[in-house]
């Protein structure tokens, strides 16, 4: 509950029609959660390439550099984990809510030039960033029963925070 | 038996010393070689003591790709992906500060004894 809290505060899920019980992070399983990851990183690939493509400052440019690096770097990690345990992610509800409210915020973003696009960025990074992290720390993380997806999801943990610092450097930057 | 003078004394003295004294510039005879391991977004140790002629081999345990980089510039280890590492025989220009150019957080140092 705590954890969706956080995400809705974040603007990183949409609002739910169903049961909050029906909607727990939590309750996810790990084939779930990998496809949760899976979407989560590639979202922050797509908004990095929007980056690239509209903006014109070199801080912006080293973040979403390194945010296509290191999240394609981790995808391709979990496509090689899960093709060795013969598994497949399963979609599901939060899978399905990071996408719809990211296709908004991309639709939000194009629209920006100059500062205000360099802003709007940083400061998504920052939320987005802290938000995952806290999802994937607190509800993903000690829920995982797999030992290799659990130790796939801690040291992409350390990817993610090393980020979320990063990214607060930016936001000081831009502001 | 040929005779040894003064004068030939003070010129094998002199060689001597010059080829000790060329063997303390090169401060050591047998050259070390250091591991840096990236881990955790770390450089472990941040800090390295060396000397000119010793090797250095970073190698990165992260999944997330990253370089080693001078912060003049003046030597990169360029990206080293999980697994991957890359070493430098150590000159006088890596003296001082560097950092990883995809997460500029990451720094080290390398003094030259």
């Amino acid at each position: 509950m705590k954890i969706k809290a956080a995400l809705l505060t974040a603007g990183i899920i949409a609002s739910f029609a169903g049961s909050v019980q029906a909607n727990d992070p939590a309750k996810l399983n790990d084939l779930e959660i990998a496809h949760v990851a899976y979407v989560a990183d590639n979202i922050d690939i797509r908004y990095a390439h929007l980056a690239l493509a509209i903006s014109s400052n070199p801080a912006i440019h080293t973040f979403a550099k390194t945010m296509i690096r290191d999240h394609t770097a981790v995808n391709e990690q979990a496509l090689a984990l899960l093709a060795k345990l013969n598994a497949q992610p399963q979609d599901n509800f939060l899978s399905q809510s990071l996408q719809e409210n990211a296709e908004k915020l991309i639709t939000e973003m194009s629209a920006l030039r100059g500062a205000a696009f360099d802003k709007f960025y940083a400061e998504n990074e920052l939320a987005y960033h802290k938000a995952v992290n806290d999802l994937v720390g607190n509800a993903f993380i000690p829920n995982i029963e797999n030992a290799e997806v659990k130790s796939l999801f801690e040291a992409g943990l350390e990817i993610f925070r090393a980020h979320e610092h990063h990214a607060e450097k930016m936001v000081s930057e831009v502001n | 038996m040929q005779k040894i003078n003064r004068r030939d004394v003070l010129i094998c003295s002199v060689a001597a010393y010059a080829v000790t004294g060329l063997n303390a510039a090169q401060a050591h005879a047998t050259p070390a070689t250091y591991t840096i391991t990236i881990h955790k977004f770390k450089f472990e140790p941040d800090h390295i003591d060396v000397h000119v002629g010793d090797t250095i081999t970073w190698i990165n345990q992260d999944l997330a790709p990253h370089t080693a980089t001078a912060d003049t510039y003046d030597w990169d280890t360029e990206m080293l992906e999980k697994g991957q590492s890359k070493s430098f025989l150590v000159s006088e220009r890596m003296a001082g500060d560097y950092f990883c150019q995809f997460h500029p957080n990451m720094k080290g140092t390398i003094t030259i004894k």
